[in-house]
Formats: structure tokens, sequence, C-alpha cells
């Protein structure tokens, strides 16, 4: 294959990474910006929203799409729910302190994987795409007879890679609606800006905390069940994900919604394009690179804004 | 009525307020009284229920606000407008005030209401709350009080750096809230601007409050002035 079609293969691989990313990070970044958590059990949530979604897809069982919808639906609402009881028993008790909290969730990490592998076993578990047509892509070449299409061999995706795409842009959509069109949304965002006053205008902050954080463990859990037809779904997968997340969520600006979207483009496509023509390993120290340049010239990150 | 009786708070290992008691009746100003650091805010902040009390109880009416949760105390109709405005920045007018709307459940009635005292905000609904100027960003602050139809409204310093016009537009408001039977609990610095309209004046010392006494003999007899803020 020529150099063209190889790039724009990678660049689709790219922009899968990216959706799945920018979900699992934007969870991240929420929860980081509300409640000034740094979640290092974030990824466990990843790996969860996988190994929940087979569990799913299996008692469920019948044609593929049906188990697949049920884990879509599912299995981020259960990590959800398994969250907030984490902030109820964990976080809340430790009054939210910033070190302590990281400490919890470092702990909170082992519970999940290791009771994970527990229930679940070792085994690296498949779940069947709902949907999987191979789509051959053209692309184009000055011929003899001037500009004509071709068709590759190997260049190609599949249906569902790009179903995830558009669900991945759904998702953050329908995010920023809830954010910024919605009460709750504009309760999430006192409860950010000034928590003691959320406190005076009968916000209750400790309820709003523990939604936030099923809200983001959601997310990350929805990147997990959205990947899970592509990579199978292991109790130690919540590795990656955990840090992609930090890296673009440092990149994008701590608490920056949108930055954590740019950001997460920027990886998920280098990532991509560097897997596919160098080695996947290169592209996670490019990224940590990059990230460490980030913090020695930008510290607030690409959108983040200075503390006054 | 808003009954404070005997509270004592800290912060952590540093206790601020050592039994201290005051009553804002309805429909009257009273101010708290006192030099920096006097425990006056610290007083706001436990009435709100923000502050742990370590003994003593706050109570609206039968309401013993000190039992509740911190989140439950402004439903009881209690608003705090805190020093230095502390607006939500990065919403707009409109939705500083839809937070204030939230905390009674208020609707259309009491936005047109609250509107009406503050016309300049009718103007700028949908910029940043950040971006107005001092004394639109105090009048959003109280705007954003008065949008939770409080029984009690707590004031802390108010006029703080604000020009003439700004303060007496501020004054017009508390006298038309004392009208309206809203109890006013009022911190404030400027001896001249408390004494035009308090009914009430608690000083406030080291975490106590020694002395009470109506604004009107104050006028007469500036002695305890001199006694408890030294000008």
């Amino acid at each position: 294959m020529d150099f063209g079609p190889h790039l724009f293969l990678a660049m689709l691989e790219g922009a899968i990474t990216a959706a799945v990313l920018a979900l699992t990070a934007v969870g991240l970044s929420i929860v980081f910006g509300i409640m000034r958590v740094v979640n290092v059990a974030h990824g466990e949530f990843f790996m969860l929203g996988a190994v929940l979604a087979w569990w799913i897809a299996t008692i469920v069982g019948g044609p593929p799409a049906l188990g697949f919808v049920m884990a879509l639906v599912f299995a981020p609402v259960l990590t959800g729910l398994l969250a907030a009881l984490a902030d109820w028993l964990v976080l809340r008790r430790i009054h939210y302190d910033p070190e302590r909290t990281i400490l919890a969730t470092i702990g909170l990490l082992y519970v999940i994987q290791q009771a994970t592998l527990m229930t679940f076993g070792p085994e690296a578990r498949p779940v069947e795409a709902p949907f999987n047509q191979r789509i051959a892509l053209p692309w184009f070449e000055w011929g003899a007879d001037g500009f004509a299409l071709i068709w590759p061999w190997g260049l190609g995706t599949t249906t569902y890679k790009l179903a995830v795409i558009v669900a991945a842009v759904m998702i953050l959509l329908a995010l920023w609606v809830l954010m910024t069109r919605t009460r709750i949304g504009l309760i999430m965002r006192a409860t950010q800006l000034d928590r003691e006053m959320a406190v005076a205008h009968a916000i209750p902050v400790e309820k709003v905390y523990a939604m936030v954080f099923a809200l983001g463990a959601g997310l990350a859990a929805l990147g997990g069940v959205l990947t899970v037809p592509i990579q199978q779904a292991h109790y130690l997968m919540g590795g990656d994900p955990l840090l992609l997340s930090f890296i673009v969520v440092i990149i994008g600006g701590l608490g920056s919604v949108v930055g954590t979207v740019v950001a997460a483009l920027l990886i998920g496509m280098s990532d991509g394009i560097i897997s596919v023509f160098f080695s996947p390993t290169l592209a996670k120290i490019l990224a940590t690179l990059f990230v460490a340049f980030v913090l020695i010239f930008r510290p607030q990150g690409l959108f983040g804004q200075r503390a006054s | 009525m808003l009954n404070v009786k005997d509270i004592e708070v800290a912060y952590d290992a540093t206790q601020v307020i050592f039994g201290l008691s005051v009553v804002a009746l309805p429909g009257q100003v009273l101010c708290l009284l006192g030099r920096n650091g006097a425990g006056k805010t610290t007083t706001l902040k436990a009435i709100m229920g923000l502050l742990p009390l370590r003994a003593g109880s706050v109570s609206l009416d039968e309401v013993v606000l000190s039992e509740l949760a911190a989140h439950e105390v402004p439903r009881c109709g209690v608003a705090y407008v805190p020093q230095g405005r502390r607006l939500f920045t990065e919403m707009s007018v409109a939705q500083n005030m839809d937070i204030g709307l939230m905390v009674s459940g208020a609707g259309r009635a009491t936005r047109e209401k609250v509107l009406e005292l503050f016309p300049r905000l009718r103007e700028r609904l949908t910029q940043r709350a950040d971006t107005l100027s001092g004394g639109e960003q105090q009048m959003l602050a109280m705007a954003r009080a008065l949008c939770t139809e409080p029984k009690v409204l707590l004031l802390d310093e108010p006029v703080e750096g604000l020009q003439p016009s700004m303060i007496a537009l501020i004054r017009d408001v508390i006298i038309r809230l004392k009208s309206e039977n809203v109890a006013i609990v009022l911190v404030e610095q400027q001896v001249d601007a408390v004494l035009a309209i308090a009914d009430t004046v608690a000083f406030i010392e080291h975490g106590r409050c020694p002395e009470t006494m109506a604004a009107r003999e104050l006028q007469n007899d500036a002695s305890q002035l001199r006694r408890y803020l030294g000008v």
C-alpha cells in the first residue's frame, strides 16, 4: 500500500482511539474540575465497563445487537452506581482532601481490579459487535486517464468502528447539553465555581459530588463498552486508558472540558498514526514527553486558565 | 425572629466566637459593629451553617437552624450576601439569579420583582457575572439572595468600595426590604452608613457581644462607638 492510503488508514484508527479517549478523559476532567479529586481509579471504571459489557451480553444472549445494546445502557449505569457508592463510603469520609483522595483512589484501583479478577477470572473476553460489515475505502490517483478513484487492497474499515466515532460525538454533545442547558448542569457548575456559596444556596454538595463521580465513571465505562468489540475485555486493561486520560487532561487543561476534547483528538490521532508507522510504545513515549513540555511551558494546559 | 443564642465557633483548634447572642427582628436592621477580626463574618457564616457550632443554637421562629444540614438552612428563609460578593463568576447574570430562584422554588414573579429593584441587571441578563462593574456585581449578589425570598437577609459589608450613588441605591433597597418585613443583619464598618438605617446595633468584641443598643441612642451619645471601634 502506498503512503497516502496508509496514512488515511492510520488517521481513521487514530480517530477511533481519539473518540474513546475523549469520553474517558472528559469523565476524569469533570471529576477533577468539580470535585478537585484526582481519580487514579478512573481506568478501572473503563475496565469495568468493558468487563460488565461482556457479562451482560453473555447473560442476555440472543442476537449480538440485543446484548450489546443492553450492555451499552446497563454497564455504565452499574459502574456509575458503584462509583457513587465508593464516593459515599470513601471519598466523603476523607472530606475530599486532595492528597488523601489520591491515596484512596489508588486503593480503589486495586480493590476494583482484584474484585474483577476474583469475580470474572483472568481470561480476555470478547463481545461481538452489533454490526460489523467491512467497508472498502476509496483512494484517488492520477493515472494515464487523469483523476481516478481506486479501492486499494487493505484500505478499509468496519461499520462498527465508524459507529464508535459517531456514538462518542453524540455522547459528548449530550454531555454538553447537560452541563450548559439543564438545571442539573447549572448546579454542578455552581458547585465547581464556589462550593461554599453553593451550600449557601441550598445545593446539597455531597449529593452533587456523588452524582459527578458516578457520571465521570459512567463516561469511562461507556468508553470501555464501545471498545470491547474491538479489543477484548480483561481485568488489567485499565492501565492504558488511565495513562492516556491523564495525558489528555493535563494537556487540555485541568477541568477544561473543551480542552480535554481537543487534546483527546490530538493524542488519539498521533497515537493512531505513530502506532501504525512506528510502534505503539513510541506513541506513548512521545505523548508523555509532550506532557512534560506542556507542564514546563504552559502548566495550566492548552485551554486551562491560570489560577488568579 | 432570628435568635442566635450563646454560640461558640472555632476554625479547627482556634476558637473565634465565645458565647455570642444576638436577635434579629422582622422589619428591622440589626447591625453588627466591631473591629477587624472581632468575629462578625464568622457569626454570619455560623448562622448559615457554613461553620459548625461548638455550643449554642441558631433558630428562626420555631425552626432550629443549627440542627439542620448547611444546605437546608437557605430553604428555611435565610439568605447570605457574603463579603467580596462571591458570584458564580463564569455564569451569566440570569443563571446566578436562577441559582437563587431554585432555593425557594420561586418563579417568574419573584424574578420580576427583584429585577425591578435592580433595573441595571435586566439590561445585562446574558452577560457573564465577572464582566460586571463592582457596583453591578454587588447588585447581583443581592439579587441572587433576594431571589430566595428570604425572611432573614445577612449582608456582609455590602457597600465596601462602592461609589456614593451605588451606596444610596443599596440603602434604598434595604429600606424597602424593611418595609416588607425582612429581618436584616448587616455587618458594616462605616458608622455613618450604619446609623442612618440600623434599628439596633450589636457591638462585637473578641467573639462576644457585650452590648446591644438602639441606633437612636447612639446618634445622641457616641461614647460607645469610641469604646468599641476607637472612632
